[in-house]
């Protein structure tokens, strides 16, 4: 029972002990991959461009996140380090790292190679994490820390992991508290402003929204109506239950309409039924605007996902309404328009997967952080 | 341009430049281009949500068809020659929803053409911003320009643009001519002469690898470089197009355009920036820097063949005049090799060897640049003897790359060296799919791009070269050497470059 969990070794690669182990157990697997991609006349790339460090303190994230570094190992080769923090059956007891190395061959990409290690911090060693992830780094690469769960703002190891890093990433789905973390992590992208970039995989969710809802104010015919918002309304997804209500997605759709648009708070967000929030913000001419965000549940949809918008607008007596509906089922988004009530343009187009990998994957090529992120998660900030 | 209004919303998305809401017309809507390009990459371009907010497509040829048909007809079109597949339902409905067609067989077919697209600008509520895409035969490129004058088919607000297939003229004076006629209804700026090498990621990589990188672009000069090859290799016969490649030949098909392009590409000098006009000016630049071929000299600098019989990848392949369509006794070139220099302080006397063909034994596209051995021979010939040149090798297609070849030591006692390659797979770094050609052509011409389409002085140039070399070989008493299909080339290929003291590369 004191063991904690158990390391699958033929997952995670045999245990090295000490960086110096660990490094010679690595340069062995490089050689016999070599070896063995020769005798099929090929030969192995040993590829990185960058180091990615994960922290994850339950194994199954550990894991997940190993795969997910492994499908993408094609496009965005890297060392790729995983923390575990293995706390809970060590509680008090000394602290301890265990390492495991192995060389997983990307899925069709056997001609690249990257390296995986594993590093578990059993018992309280947190604060050792940094030590050991320092001399495992690839040099001159950058840095990417992605930090599964809500990150402990406050903590120590957190403080030394974040300052090694080039860039941060994090997932406001899995934020338990989004009307408190939300705010956190405000203050932390304030702070990493020319350190760190921030980003949150859930923002990178919602791109397909933004983009369609963009298009529409493309078509000049259609532009006016963007400054006579008169309602907002914006679905996401919940259990059968109703149970996981995780409406972070769905605020900082709003948080961002509002940045782009310089709404102004003029009611505090208030629950309505159900777990959804009702309230009123003020157009930049001072009329109110009313949003809703409500639950919905659909077959298919992740928690806490956007199901569908509803933008309603009206000018010089005409009622408009652009309307996006997701249907999961082939994944598709449907646009639409609606002048005076009548359909006058519809289109459909594919939803890009929401797959942690291909968020991940869209993430690293980016280096720089979002300021249009840190804008919309403002607003949502000052609208709470 | 007219109103261009500010959408605030778009700040910040990574999709920075969307084209704006428009209509392509292309005319040759029933062509097989249309069918087997133009279509599958629109089609795929919606797939990847980068079609403007609102859009429409409008074929348009001679022969009627319904649009129910037409939609029918790609529909099946699509489905087979899409580089996606299968064909996402959905999306393909949602996307023929807004495909028309219109039959412009004379004069009133251009009216109703008119009054289609004056429709679809209301109901769009787009700004009259049409594409006219012309992908018919050549001959019908100007007829079709004067009637998008004469009816008044550019909007009254808003862009137009029209995209030109290749070939674009048969010699000089004809590309001169259509640029004229072309310029009575639309602006060079308006016009977009495509080039479809040009579209191709791999191109575009050469500009990158040239000038996003410190390390190559001291050692790009004559100082450095022995010689520069092109080779354009295809293995493919004529094919179903007897008809255009027995006037046109290698000549026109491969060199005038997508040949006279690699080497711009290779040769020009770093552009201030990445945009239409620095581009397109270096490049120019290299064309008119372009030594012409002493045409008293011929066979020292241009040599032509065309295929025979032969086997290419196992298979036994008839010779060129025994295909379908081709004249008995046709002196149309399928092969070319040339000797170019360019004349310019980067490259004095450095040649360019260039050569394309059909029925060579592998289809292969590269530029192979080679550099000049050590100056000084450190060490022993005979532990020199594995040793060859160092080249950087660009490989446009298949297997898309970059590779180096340079010496390595043996791991034995003493010294034996040995050339080793170090190599870069396009493929496996970044595995997506490359998008083809035509999608980043056709996305570039609706956002307004043209730096990667062929400009009015670069056609003039182009043909200014090649047009000579035609012309004699056009009065020459002798026809083409045969090459064996399934071979390199003629012979008189090999000595072109061996006179030199140099070898073709094994591509
Ligand atoms: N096919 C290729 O792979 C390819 C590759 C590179 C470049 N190109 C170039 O693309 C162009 C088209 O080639 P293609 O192979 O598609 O030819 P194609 O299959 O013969 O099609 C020609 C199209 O043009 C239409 N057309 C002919 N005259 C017309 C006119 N006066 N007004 C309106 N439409 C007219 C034809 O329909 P109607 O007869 O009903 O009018 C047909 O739809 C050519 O310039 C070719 O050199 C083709």
């Amino acid at each position: 029972m004191a063991q904690g969990v158990t390391i699958d070794a033929a997952f995670w690669g045999a245990e090295a002990a000490g960086i110096v182990a660990l490094e010679r157990e690595l340069k062995r697997l490089r050689r016999a991959q070599s070896a063995h991609a020769r005798e099929q006349a090929r030969t192995v790339a040993r590829a990185a461009v960058l180091n990615l460090v994960v922290y994850a303190d339950r194994e199954l994230h550990a894991r997940r996140s190993a795969q997910s570094i492994s499908d993408l190992a094609s496009r965005h080769p890297s060392r790729a380090i995983v923390l575990l923090a293995d706390r809970g059956a060590h509680e008090g007891a000394e602290g301890r790292l265990e390492m495991h190395c192995h060389l997983p061959t990307a899925e069709n990409a056997t001609q690249v190679c990257y390296e995986q290690i594993l590093i578990r911090a059993r018992g309280d060693a947190d604060e050792r994490l940094a030590s050991v992830v320092i001399p495992l780094l690839v040099p001159d690469l950058p840095v990417f820390l992605w930090w599964t769960g809500s990150p402990p703002v406050a903590g120590r190891a957190f403080g030394q992991l974040v300052g090694l890093a080039d860039r941060l990433v994090v997932d406001s789905a899995d934020f338990a508290r989004p009307e408190e973390m939300l705010p956190a992590i405000a203050r932390i992208s304030a702070q990493a402003r020319g350190r760190f970039g921030l980003t949150d995989l859930n923002w990178t969710r919602l791109t397909p929204w933004r983009e369609i809802v963009t298009s529409f104010f493309d078509v000049p015919a259609w532009r006016p109506f963007l400054d006579t918002v008169t309602g907002v309304r914006v679905g996401f997804a919940v259990d059968m239950d109703g149970r996981q209500i995780l409406p972070s997605q769905a605020l900082l759709f709003i948080g961002w309409l509002a940045s782009r648009l310089g709404w102004r708070p003029i009611e505090a967000l208030a629950p309505s039924e159900a777990g959804g929030l009702l309230f009123a913000v003020a157009r930049a001419d001072g009329a109110r605007i009313q949003i809703r965000v409500r639950p919905r549940f659909e077959r298919g949809l992740a928690d806490g996902d956007v199901s569908g918008v509803r933008i309603q607008a009206e000018r010089d007596g005409q009622q408009a309404e652009f309307v996006i509906k997701r249907q999961p089922d082939p994944r598709h988004q449907t646009a639409s328009v609606l002048l005076g009530g009548e359909r006058r343009w519809e289109r459909t187009m594919p939803l890009p997967s929401f797959e942690i990998v291909e968020l991940i994957g869209e993430e690293l090529a980016i280096m720089g952080s979002d300021p249009t992120y840190e804008e919309a998660l403002a607003a949502l900030v000052r609208l709470g | 341009m007219a109103t261009t209004v500010v959408n605030p919303l778009r700040e910040g998305l990574r999709l920075a430049r969307t084209p704006e809401p428009s209509t392509i017309v292309i005319f040759g809507g029933s062509g097989d281009l249309t069918s087997r390009k133009l279509m599958p990459a629109l089609y795929n371009l919606a797939l990847q949500r980068l079609l403007p907010a609102t859009f429409s497509i409008v074929g348009a040829a001679r022969q009627p068809l319904t649009d129910k048909r037409y939609r029918d007809e790609l529909h099946t079109a699509v489905g087979e020659h899409s580089r996606t597949k299968p064909l996402n339902e959905e999306v393909w409905r949602s996307f023929a929803e807004h495909l028309y067609f219109v039959g412009t067989p004379d004069e009133r077919g251009y009216d109703t053409l008119g009054q289609r697209l004056d429709r679809l600008d209301q109901d769009l509520g787009t700004n009259a911003n049409r594409l006219f895409y012309l992908a018919t035969p050549p001959a019908a490129y100007e007829p079709i320009v004067k009637a998008i004058g004469a009816h008044g088919l550019r909007g009254s607000t808003g862009w137009s643009r029209v995209v030109i297939e290749k070939p674009f003229g048969r010699d000089r004076e004809s590309a001169r001519v259509l640029t004229e006629t072309i310029h009575t209804v639309f602006r060079e700026d308006e016009v977009f002469r495509i080039d479809h090498y040009l579209g191709k990621e791999t191109v575009q990589n050469i500009l990158v690898m040239r000038f996003a990188n410190g390390i190559f672009e001291p050692l790009w000069n004559r100082q450095y470089v022995d010689h520069v090859q092109i080779t354009v290799a295809e293995t493919i016969g004529v094919e179903e197009r007897a008809g255009y490649y027995e006037q046109a030949g290698a000549m026109r098909d491969i060199v005038q355009n997508h040949l006279l392009q690699l080497l711009a590409l290779v040769a020009m000098e770093p552009p201030a920036a990445f945009d239409d006009k620095s581009v397109r000016d270096e490049k120019v630049k290299v064309l008119h820097a372009l030594r012409p071929v002493d045409a008293d000299r011929l066979s020292d600098h241009a040599i032509r063949g065309q295929y025979g019989r032969g086997f290419v990848e196992g298979v036994a392949v008839p010779a060129y005049r025994e295909e379908q369509g081709v004249a008995k006794d046709s002196r149309t070139e399928t092969y070319v090799a040339l000797k170019c220099f360019v004349d310019n302080w980067r490259w004095e006397g450095i040649p360019f060897y260039m050569r394309t063909g059909k029925r060579l034994p592998k289809r292969s596209t590269e530029i192979a640049i080679q550099f000049r051995v050590a100056p000084h021979q450190v060490f022993s010939r005979e532990a020199s003897e594995g040793l060859d040149p160092n080249a950087l090798v660009l490989r446009i297609q298949p297997d898309e790359g970059v590779s180096l070849k340079f010496g390595a030591k043996v791991p034995v006692q003493g010294i034996r060296i040995r050339t080793v390659n170090m190599d870069f797979d396009y493929g496996a770094s970044f595995m997506v799919d490359a998008p083809d050609a035509y999608e980043t052509l056709i996305l570039d011409a609706l956002r307004g791009d043209a730096t990667l389409f062929t400009r009015r002085d670069e056609v003039d140039q182009q043909w200014a070269f090649v047009d000579p070399i035609i012309d004699a070989w056009a009065t020459a008493p002798a026809a083409p050497p045969i090459y064996e299909a399934g071979t390199w080339g003629p012979a008189d290929a090999d000595a072109l470059v061996t006179a030199d003291g140099r070898a073709w590369r094994k591509a």
